[in-house]
């Protein structure tokens, strides 16, 4: 039965046959806690995605290797990270992957893809909280694309970590809508300062943001400074 | 995310400044008493300035109770849909007698502007999560339409986003202290005794959308109406905003919703999570039931509780309690102002106070709808570390935490 519903996903297509594709959710939940399964089912999945199948086929396909793709499909959800149809599924697929081919896989897209998918590419880094790719978003900051500028500072504070926090500090920008990303990611990280216990670290993100011009920002970075004098 | 900064210049600031009497600035010709509020209307410069965002349907209803109070000045409306956008508009502009009232394609325009106080939200799910994040970080106050999350990642970076502005962020359903008072105010009494547990019934959960394409009509913005939403083609049964779950309305679908389980699950967990006061924790354990060849989750509490989810015979908020005991009377909580849960966040954003649908106790209500799904899901128990906010020992589960966001959308 999964064979034939790998071979209708084949040709599918919205508004096609979903009832011949179903099987494969099934066995997907089947394969939990079995390796040689998800081994199996991931190299038929991924088969797909190198084939001549439809955008809806592609899609589903990474829907389901969100929940079970390895190191193994990894080379196959790549190719589709420049694709504009399809980049948001394969990035999809590849944040929820532990494998640290799946993380390298994104960083490297970093230089290969440019505007939205850029956006794309460097929202997906933030979500997997990857801390090897801080020095790679510090530098996009500066950029003078300011949509790439701001998603990059939104995903250093989603990284949350000291040198995600250090890397931030360093960011200026001319452009008022990136620094406000800054100072939100700033706020993100000394949040996660704080908690780890890092009060001196968190006090002086605060302390820079505690004469901001936007009274919002201010009364964070006020109420960040005395819950750290209040640790 | 953030869009271009608006250079409007700020009515309320300018309200407030003093420069319409000194006539600095253009003018209008005539200052109307409601202007200056008599008549028991608040004058403008003490009133909470509002804007909407996804006017039609239910977003409909929440403007026109905002739109209703004489402490609210409602200034703007953004929808994706032309004709629901400038309907709202006119709505608007024929309730004051002006034509003040400005309307949006796209949601950040509307939240740039610095002269809005606080933002109603009521889109599909799949938006909730990114424009509450993007109104806090503007320095907006929400109220937001239930179910609030889409999925579980969500519900922290919303909470997060609040705590981090000082926010008001109130939650939509105005039915968990309004529909459930018989089953609350036993539970609250202590009549019950000790509670042991509460049962609700809701359903269906929402499901992969296989809708074929339609031609595009012309008054809605398609790939706005997508937005972080996994790209796929329009059809009508797809983006349709009506209340069914079983294939005509978005509410069906799961790039868009949690299906009945979250969309009245969000009323329904939200009034049993009140009654047995659980409302500031989360389950532990989800444990996936199999009686007589149906299924049903129970979800446990760390203090003992549990909440069912559609156990057979078990009637919606059947609670039980120990028999022959009884346990000391709290007093309920309820809304603070006027106007039921309208009036609450207004209240609450005037006198800086957290409203009774939080944020936060809105996500741990649809919470239990994310949690259970994840285990109908995957067929089998799961148990959840509030702590991290991830599932213990279940990588596949780890990842149905959250759900695809198309460029450029980020949380």
């Amino acid at each position: 039965m999964l064979d034939q519903a790998i071979q209708a996903l084949r040709s599918y297509d919205w508004g096609k046959d979903y009832e011949s594709i179903k099987p494969i959710e099934d066995a997907v939940v089947a394969t939990h806690g079995d390796v040689e399964s998800v081994k199996s089912l991931e190299e038929k999945l991924a088969a797909v995605l190198s084939s001549d199948a439809s955008r809806a086929a592609k899609d589903y396909v990474c829907r389901q290797l969100r929940i079970i793709g390895t190191a193994a499909s990894v080379p196959a959800i790549a190719s589709l990270l420049t694709d504009p149809e399809l980049s948001h599924m394969a990035r999809y697929a590849l944040e929820g992957n532990p494998a640290p081919e799946a993380g390298a896989t994104l960083r490297d897209a970093l230089s290969t893809v440019d505007g939205e998918l850029k956006i794309g590419i460097i929202s997906s880094i933030g979500d997997r909280q990857d801390n090897a790719s801080v020095e790679a978003l510090g530098s996009l900051v500066g950029k003078s694309d300011v949509a790439i500028a701001r998603a990059a500072a939104t995903a250093l504070g989603d990284i949350r970590t000291v040198e995600a926090s250090q890397t931030l500090a360093n960011c200026n920008s001319s452009d008022a809508s990136v620094n406000a990303a800054v100072a939100d990611a700033a706020l993100s990280c000394a949040e996660s300062l704080l908690a780890s216990g890092n009060k001196a670290a968190a006090l002086s993100v605060y302390k820079k943001y505690s004469t901001a011009e936007q009274k919002h920002v201010q009364i964070a970075a006020k109420r960040g400074m005395l819950a750290a004098l209040a640790k | 995310m953030t869009p271009k900064r608006n250079s409007n210049a700020s009515r309320r600031d300018f309200l407030k400044s003093g420069a319409v009497a000194g006539a600095a600035v253009v003018a209008p010709y005539v200052i109307t008493s409601n202007a200056l509020g008599q008549n028991g209307v608040p004058p403008a410069s003490d009133r909470i300035v509002m804007g909407g965002i996804g006017i039609g349907n239910m977003g409909r209803g929440d403007q026109s109770n905002f739109l209703g109070r004489a402490d609210v000045q409602y200034v703007a409306v953004s929808d994706v849909r032309t004709n629901a956008r400038e309907d709202a508009r006119k709505k608007v502009n024929d309730k004051y007698g002006n034509s003040d009232c400005q309307s949006y394609n796209d949601f950040r325009e509307l939240l740039a502007r610095t002269d809005i106080d606080a933002v109603h939200v009521a889109t599909p799910d799949h938006w909730h999560a990114i424009m509450v994040i993007e109104a806090c970080r503007n320095g907006k106050d929400v109220y937001c339409q239930k179910p609030e999350t889409r999925t579980l990642r969500e519900g922290p970076l919303m909470i997060a986003a609040a705590r981090r502005y000082s926010r008001v962020v109130s939650g939509g359903s105005q039915r968990v202290l309004e529909d459930y008072r018989e089953v609350v105010n036993k539970c609250w009494s202590g009549e019950l005794g000790p509670i042991k547990s509460i049962n609700v019934n809701v359903g269906p959960l929402s499901k992969y959308c296989d809708l074929p394409a339609e031609p595009l009509p012309g008054d809605i913005d398609w790939e706005m109406w997508l937005g972080p939403a996994p790209w796929a083609p329009y059809n009508k049964a797809r983006c349709d905003g009506n209340f069914g779950t079983s294939g005509v309305s978005w509410r069906s679908y799961s790039d868009y919703s949690g299906g009945g389980m979250t969309d009245w699950g969000a009323h329904h967990f939200g009034g049993a999570t009140f009654a047995v006061d659980v409302r500031d924790l989360q389950p532990q354990e989800i444990v996936l039931h199999n009686e007589g060849g149906k299924q049903y989750v129970e979800m446990k509490y760390p203090n003992g509780i549990s909440l069912t989810h559609n156990k057979p015979g078990a009637g919606n908020l059947a609670v039980q309690g120990t028999p022959g005991e009884t346990r000391d009377a709290k007093p309920v909580p309820t809304y603070k102002g006027t106007g039921g849960i309208y009036g609450d966040f207004i209240d609450c954003v005037k006198t800086r106070q957290r409203p009774f649908r939080d944020i936060e106790y809105a996500v741990n209500s649809v919470i239990v709808s994310h949690l259970a799904t994840t285990a109908y899901t995957l067929q089998r128990s799961l148990k959840w570390d509030v702590e991290k906010q991830e599932f213990i020992g279940d990588e596949q589960a780890n990842r149905l935490r959250d759900t695809a966001r198309r460029e450029p959308w980020q949380i």
